[in-house]
């Protein structure tokens, strides 16, 4: 990470620390609205910041140290597309989006939608899944499922029905929203819009890799000032050789994880979207989400019957790690690794 | 020019270079193959490597092959390790150990009396752990009487790698035992031919025999070959293990992950390549080990421009020694049953070799070697978290 990105995630996370765990979801997303968030990947010449995937990530990060609740990912994924396509009236749709504290959001998951028609006269229908905070946005982002299509379409309409999820992780409001033949913009259409999907796919793993580090990485250091704190046989938890070596172990964990997530982030500089690109971040995506989990699981334990109390914040951390671990593409990142790595080889 | 092009040009040169000069087949070739013949394979190639200037590049500028940025050294491991070439186990504690301690805490004289031998091939040996210092390396006891201008040693040493072939041995001994277990230790360079020197070799698990004891009875070393100050030997020891810790790993990173097409190898082998569960346990493998990778590097990368922490060279080793596990051990379930039918083994190779079993028996010595990672454990823990220590004061109060 460079001088520049170091100091801003030294006041992001000042920022976040007063705002609580979890982070509120009105309150965060104001917050980072007013911070300039959402033009970090935004290009200088669209009154942007021209900050790349690792500005993105090291966001996220910050936001899932305290399992933030605003819907920060699929509004910067909403941006991105809007930035990629040839809209024109993007500059405006983008100043609202960035600054205007309008929310355009997106599934985290998969999609199954099929798109007809041109320009800005397109017609969708379909069903997304585990779409952020829907009731909020004034916009969805939505892709086709060959991909030939990425379109913007108004909340707003009678033909989008938004229908909450309630679920196990309460730091995420997610919806399924059905398209009865809604109306929507097209951001990209036929090869451009392939590798569109390509690209925003694979900026959500990225940052999803990164949210789930940074909740790992905050529940660790919680549970060993738990463990240090705490006096048992007339010693601090945290002297136990079997408890240290846990702790050790998932450190190591979240150590490998993160060089993966920063590596690759560096190797894929303005190659977002390519091949290698995507490889890299199911690898990273699929590592960090796996030790957030690992983390979790073992910090519950760690934490003794504290930790089953719905006061103490261990359990949060652990439902949002396991529903990270489902969210992202569809099927299995182990399978498609491997997949990848053969059809490299064979190459 | 650019340094980007630069490296790229030395890519080129490097790779150009491996594929005219890695013996070919190799792996077939030192597959069962007698100790005399391997040796031989061994000297040919760290010739053939360190007349190229590949052999040396962590040595500092001015010595043949030395003087390589960060990002030249990474180019020429990165190759060696997609050519697949076979590893200078013969020479490793010379080139890493000895040379790396001699760079950091050797007297001029010593490095200009030693440092040419092992370019021209002398083999070294590493003599600190012994058979009730282990773990607790500080505790051993090995003497070193000084008379005169000599040191006098007695005692035994255990689990030292290539021993019995070696020239000359780091050796760790007591010189006094009246502090601190770490201050009484003094760090010599011995001469194996020494008289009073008798090594036995230890035969190991894998059918191989590369460690043995070296006991000592009344063997003299010349007070010029006394690394840094008597008493000192606790510190100059460290820069021999960092040695191991830092740059090899990054070598042995990138091996393991050219060394992920070995499991795509077995899986066709034995018509498992679409098998589901393995294919899962592949990827889980495959982002494990590029894991490594990349904590290898970033650990390169800090203690090049000096941000190492306490505790960063324990992360890196600790996460090696798992993925490698981890990737033996997925070898070994591909592998099935039929892995079990050979018992061979294959020299130069180490931990890589595609018999499953023998690599899997072998990714412990990184487990265990080392320092163990238990004591890897120990050292993030207690250092890296600052969790408490172990309390120092202990009773036995049970009996066997
Ligand atoms: C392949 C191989 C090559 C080697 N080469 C060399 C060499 O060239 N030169 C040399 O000097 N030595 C060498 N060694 C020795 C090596 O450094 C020691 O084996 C190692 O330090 C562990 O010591 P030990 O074998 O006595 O195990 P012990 O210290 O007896 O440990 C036994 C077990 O107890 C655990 N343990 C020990 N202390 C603690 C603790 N405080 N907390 C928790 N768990 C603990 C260990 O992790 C281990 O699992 C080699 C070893 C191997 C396996």
């Amino acid at each position: 990470m460079n001088e520049f990105l170091k100091e801003l995630q030294d006041s992001a996370r000042q920022v976040m620390e007063g705002a609580g765990t979890p982070a509120k979801e009105e309150s965060t997303w104001g917050q980072l609205v007013e911070l300039g968030w959402l033009l970090t990947a935004v290009p200088e010449e669209l009154d942007g910041l021209g900050l790349g995937a690792d500005a993105l990530c090291m966001l996220s990060g910050e936001l899932g140290r305290n399992l933030s609740e605003a819907p920060f990912l699929p509004a910067a994924l909403a941006i991105e597309a809007l930035v990629q396509s040839g809209l024109e009236n993007k500059a405006e749709l983008l100043a609202g989006l960035t600054m205007g504290g309008e929310l355009a959001t997106a599934s985290l998951a998969g999609s199954d939608v099929t798109a007809s028609g041109s320009g800005d006269s397109l017609t969708l229908n379909g069903k997304l899944v585990a779409v952020q905070s829907a009731d909020n946005a004034s916009q969805l982002l939505v892709w086709s499922n060959d991909s030939q299509c990425v379109a913007l379409v108004a909340a707003d309409q009678a033909a989008v029905e938004a229908v909450s999820r309630p679920g196990w992780d309460v730091t995420r409001r997610l919806f399924d929203v059905t398209l009865n033949g809604a109306a929507g913009v097209a951001l990209a259409q036929g090869a451009e819009a392939e590798a569109l999907v390509a690209r925003l796919l694979n900026l959500r793993d990225f940052a999803m890799a990164a949210d789930s580090l940074g909740g790992a990485n905050a529940l660790l250091e919680l549970t060993i000032v738990h463990l240090t704190d705490r006096v048992q046989f007339a010693r601090p938890l945290a002297s136990f050789q079997a408890l240290k070596h846990r702790c050790a172990d998932l450190k190591v964990e979240i150590a490998a994880a993160e060089a993966l997530l920063n590596d690759s982030l560096l190797k894929i500089e303005g190659q977002l979207g390519s091949d290698d690109a995507v490889f890299r971040g199911k690898k990273a995506k699929y590592l960090a989400s796996a030790t957030y989990s690992k983390v979790a699981e073992e910090c519950l334990q760690l934490s003794g019957g504290i930790g089953m109390a719905s006061e103490y914040p261990c359990h949060l951390y652990l439902k949002r790690s396991m529903l990270s671990e489902h969210l992202g593409s569809q099927g299995s990142y182990e399978a498609d690794i491997a997949e990848a790595f053969l059809r490299q080889l064979s190459i | 020019m650019s340094s980007e092009n630069s490296t790229d040009l030395l890519r080129q040169e490097v790779r150009a270079w491996l594929q005219e000069n890695v013996p070919a087949g190799w792996r077939e070739a030192m597959t069962n193959v007698d100790q005399e013949l391997f040796f031989e394979a061994q000297r040919d190639w760290f010739k053939k490597l360190s007349a190229a200037g590949y052999a040396t590049p962590h040595w500092p500028e001015g010595w043949p092959g030395g003087g390589r940025s960060l990002a030249e050294q990474k180019v020429i491991y990165e190759e060696v390790a997609r050519a697949d070439a076979p590893r200078l186990i013969l020479y490793f504690v010379a080139l890493y150990h000895a040379a790396c301690t001699l760079m950091e805490c050797g007297s001029k004289e010593q490095q200009e009396k030693y440092l040419p031998g092992i370019l021209n091939g002398e083999i070294w040996c590493q003599g600190f752990s012994e058979p009730n210092a282990g773990s607790d390396l500080a505790s051993l006891k090995t003497k070193a009487e000084r008379r005169g201008d000599k040191y006098i040693i007695n005692g035994q040493k255990t689990w030292s790698t290539m021993a019995q072939y070696a020239d000359r041995c780091l050796l760790l001994c007591r010189t006094d035992n009246s502090g601190p277990p770490q201050a009484g230790l003094t760090y010599l360079l011995l001469d194996m031919k020494s008289p009073g020197v008798s090594v036995v070799p230890i035969h190991q698990i894998t059918g191989d025999d590369e460690f043995a004891e070296i006991f000592f009875d009344d063997v003299e070393v010349s007070v010029d070959d006394l690394v840094g100050e008597e008493g000192n030997g606790w510190a100059v020891a460290q820069a021999t293990l960092a040695s191991e810790r830092g740059l090899t790993l990054v070598e042995l990173s990138q091996r393991m992950r050219y060394s992920l097409s070995f499991l795509a190898e077995a899986m066709q082998a034995n018509g498992t390549s679409e098998d589901p569960v393995l294919r899962r346990e592949l990827g889980n493998v495959i982002a494990r080990v590029d894991g490594a990778c990349a904590l290898a590097d970033q650990y390169l990368l800090k203690r090049i421009s000096h941000q190492e922490q306490v505790g960063d060279a324990s992360l890196v080793k600790l996460y090696y020694a798992q993925a490698l596990r981890a990737y033996t051990t997925l070898g070994r379930k591909i592998a099935g049953l039929d892995g079990m039918f050979d018992p061979g083994f294959m020299r130069g190779a180490t931990q890589e070799t595609g018999n499953w079993p023998l690599d899997f028996m072998n990714s412990y010595n990184w487990s265990i070697a080392g320092g163990s990672n238990e004591i890897q454990r120990n050292i993030i823990s207690e250092r890296m978290l600052k969790m408490p220590r172990e309390p120092k004061s202990w009773k036995w109060e049970g009996g066997r």
